[in-house]
């Protein structure tokens, strides 16, 4: 059974038993590959033009037919910088989204690397990392859930006990609640020291 | 023989005055993030006290968004990827749009 994540003079700990830590880490590496180029159609990852690495930039985004994700949940990942004009939104997309992808992806593998181990003990820096990879884990499954508005949260919220789980919606709406609570716990202890 | 060209026609400055317009970064409402979340990159991210933070985060709740900070369009880009490392909704426009 998980222990909350608490603010101590080593760090920010938890404890995670190793089905959890099995469940956790099988969620990080898939959010990781929702974010890996190519997953949804989109030109895979090539060798990179010397050049291009270079200057930081990614031909990819500058190719021709280089647009938003069409995948919802990779979309939700990496959204819109600009609201009601898509050419705007590319442009900022072109300069940014590969190294959004690349931090992500980062904190998603640091994560599920930490999941070696059932005491988890973080410096402030390593708990903020692992926080994002926490966040972006329940904003994929939230799509997947089509949580769209506060009456969907409510109702995925009232899935917390495994026997309940009768399909696969109830099993990642209690995975969904899950990591919401081990992030809230983990904010307690943040914002506490704060 | 060549000379120097002196100074731009006056006509094509006008993409340098815009550096000086003050570009503003907003946070939408989503049901996902928690608010303790929202509260606590506020406060982690851009320094602010936590009844800033909480105030602000609680008018994306109830508002749908808000003016999370205001600055250079430079700043505020960069801001925005910081926003989206942490899965918040923002979007950056210039300060005198809707």
């Amino acid at each position: 059974m998980a222990r909350a994540f608490k603010s101590t003079p080593r760090g920010f700990t938890a404890r995670l038993d190793t089905t959890e830590r099995d469940l956790l880490r099988g969620l990080f590496e898939d959010v990781a590959q929702v974010l890996a180029p190519g997953h949804d159609g989109e030109a895979p990852a090539g060798e990179v033009d010397p050049l291009w690495a270079m200057v930081g930039m990614d031909p990819r985004t500058h190719a021709a037919g280089f647009a938003a994700p069409t995948d919802a949940a990779e979309r939700r990942l990496l959204p819109d910088a600009v609201r009601d004009d898509p050419e705007a939104a590319l442009e900022y997309r072109r300069l940014t989204e590969t190294s959004l992808r690349e931090t992500k992806t980062g904190n998603l593998k640091a994560a599920a690397l930490a999941m070696e181990t059932g005491n988890l003990v973080f410096d402030t820096a390593a708990a903020n990392q692992f926080a994002q990879a926490l966040n972006d884990v329940r904003l994929v499954l939230a799509e997947r859930l089509e949580l769209r508005d506060e009456a969907d949260a409510e109702r995925i919220a009232d899935m917390t006990d495994a026997r309940n789980v009768g399909d696969v919606d109830e099993y990642l709406a209690l995975l969904y609640n899950f990591v919401t609570w081990l992030q809230e716990t983990l904010m307690q202890a943040l914002l506490g020291d704060l | 023989m060549t000379t120097a060209t002196d100074v731009l026609p006056r006509g094509e400055t006008s993409e340098r005055l815009d550096l000086d317009i003050p570009y503003v970064l907003l946070v939408w409402n989503d049901p996902v993030n928690l608010m303790s979340y929202v509260s606590y990159v506020f406060r982690s991210h851009f320094g602010y006290s936590q009844s800033k933070a909480d105030a602000l985060m609680m008018e994306v709740h109830q508002q749908g968004h808000s003016v999370v900070a205001t600055g250079t369009l430079e700043k505020i880009e960069a801001d925005v990827a910081a926003m989206h490392s942490y899965g918040l909704w923002a979007t950056f426009q210039r300060a005198d749009q809707g």
